[in-house]
């Protein structure tokens, strides 16, 4: 895992490009439920059990692909305005420059309106970024509750497999194991986005 | 920065910020150019971003920021214009005149109020009050959509990357002895300056400009004579050349 960065529109894009992976990832998930609603249907009554864990997994990866995306446009969001910000406190880094430059010149007034012009930019652009970076917060929580079921899910898809005729139970078990190695997968996106945030505030 | 002032007579004023004995080291030296009219003022190749500061310290000296309306960049490079994004917060209500070919690549430095104002190739007038300014093409020189600044009534010709020299910031603002200038010109105009016959060109349609003042981007400025032997050197000058570095 790369190290965690500490500038902050660099962590608001590395988000970004975590978010998307965890979205791709999160679609491999949607064939696994798939792949193992095509078994299900094969095993027939030898499977029967493993049938309505299919439905989990798939509204495991449907609820992880469509959170990952929607965290992946706030990053995305988030980003741009930290460049916007980035670009707002320069200019006032460099404003602050000429009034210690051009103390006393006699049209240092004039940069008054331009300066508090950038003043309330900055503000306001602040006021947006913490919004936006609560709404993210909140999303990673939501998405890493979600995935805290798919220990659950595995163990229970181990069960029904163990239960199921012997020519399908290592292709259920295999199912069982994709489900626990892409949640986990995602997970690690989420928890290295968590500690990016922090950046960000 | 220094600021000195070239040219003033009733309606406009032309002067020169550079020397910037504060720009970090390893930036190559510019010379930035306004002129200033009853109501308004015209920043000529503004500069990069390390310099910003120092330039809007210099300029507020002379004017108020609203007055700076019109922005001119001969052409795409990061010291001529790589300061537009913080003119952008900077200044209320402002164009940039630059060439057309340009317009999609200087946006890259951040536009988000300016306006840009494209070139046409054949070059353009613009008023400022009651002055009144032509943009002379002089592509290739060295950018491929190019452009001088004349001044008819100050018969002053700001020109760009055509006649730099590269010097430190101590050196003098004016050429005094042109023929010790031309060793610290020829190697600049050789490398950079791409095509003979687009200078051939430049030098045929400056010659038919009366001009008391040339007023390069780097280095000095050439007064009276010097512009001439700088026309008759430049025209005898093979350009294009990588001084043997292949």
């Amino acid at each position: 895992m790369s190290e965690v960065s500490s500038n902050y529109f660099v962590a608001a894009a590395t988000i970004a490009a975590k978010l998307d992976y965890a979205t791709k990832v999160a679609q491999r998930l949607s064939l696994t439920a798939s792949n193992a609603r095509a078994l299900t249907l094969r095993a027939g009554q030898s499977a029967a059990g493993f049938r309505p864990l299919t439905d989990a997994i798939h509204r495991l990866s449907d609820i992880t692909v469509s959170s990952s995306k929607k965290i992946n446009a706030i990053a995305a969001v988030l980003s741009r305005m930290a460049v916007e910000k980035y670009r707002a406190d320069s200019a006032l880094k460099y404003f602050d420059a000429v009034y210690s430059q051009a103390k006393g010149s006699r049209h240092l007034a004039s940069l008054s309106d331009v300066y508090a012009r950038t003043k309330v930019k900055q503000k306001d652009l602040m006021v947006q970024y913490q919004q936006k970076i609560q709404q993210l917060t909140q999303e990673l929580e939501a998405v890493e509750g979600e995935l805290r079921s798919a220990v659950v899910l595995k163990v229970l898809c181990q069960i029904e497999a163990s239960q199921a005729g012997l020519a399908y139970q290592d292709a259920l078990n295999n199912v069982a194991e994709n489900v626990e190695s892409i949640a986990e997968t995602i997970k690690e996106q989420i928890v290295f986005s968590r500690q990016q945030v922090a950046i960000l505030q | 920065m220094k600021a000195e002032k070239l040219y003033e007579n009733n309606e406009h004023t032309w002067i020169v910020f550079g020397r910037d004995v504060d720009k970090p080291d390893a930036i190559i030296d510019t010379n930035q150019y306004m002129i200033t009219s009853k109501n308004n003022a015209l920043l000529m190749d503004p500069g990069g971003i390390e310099l910003f500061s120092s330039m809007l310290s210099a300029v507020i000296k002379e004017v108020p920021a609203h007055k700076i309306t019109h922005l001119f960049a001969s052409h795409q490079d990061p010291d001529i214009i790589s300061s537009l994004g913080l003119w952008d917060l900077a200044l209320t209500d402002a164009t940039l005149h630059s060439p057309w070919l340009w317009e999609g690549f200087i946006r890259h430095f951040g536009m988000q109020h300016i306006e840009y104002d494209g070139i046409p190739d054949e070059g353009g007038r613009l008023a400022l009050d009651d002055v009144s300014l032509e943009f002379i093409p002089a592509h290739y020189l060295h950018s491929s959509g190019n452009f001088n600044v004349y001044d008819p009534k100050a018969k002053i010709l700001m020109s760009g990357d055509i006649g730099a020299a590269l010097e430190g910031p101590d050196a003098p603002m004016f050429v005094d002895d042109f023929d010790a200038h031309v060793g610290k010109m020829k190697m600049f105009h050789q490398r950079w300056m791409p095509s003979n016959r687009a200078k051939n060109d430049w030098v045929r349609r400056v010659r038919e400009l009366d001009i008391d003042m040339m007023c390069p981007q780097h280095g000095r400025i050439f007064k009276g004579n010097d512009v001439k032997r700088f026309l008759d050197w430049f025209e005898g000058l093979e350009v294009g050349l990588t001084m043997g570095r292949l």
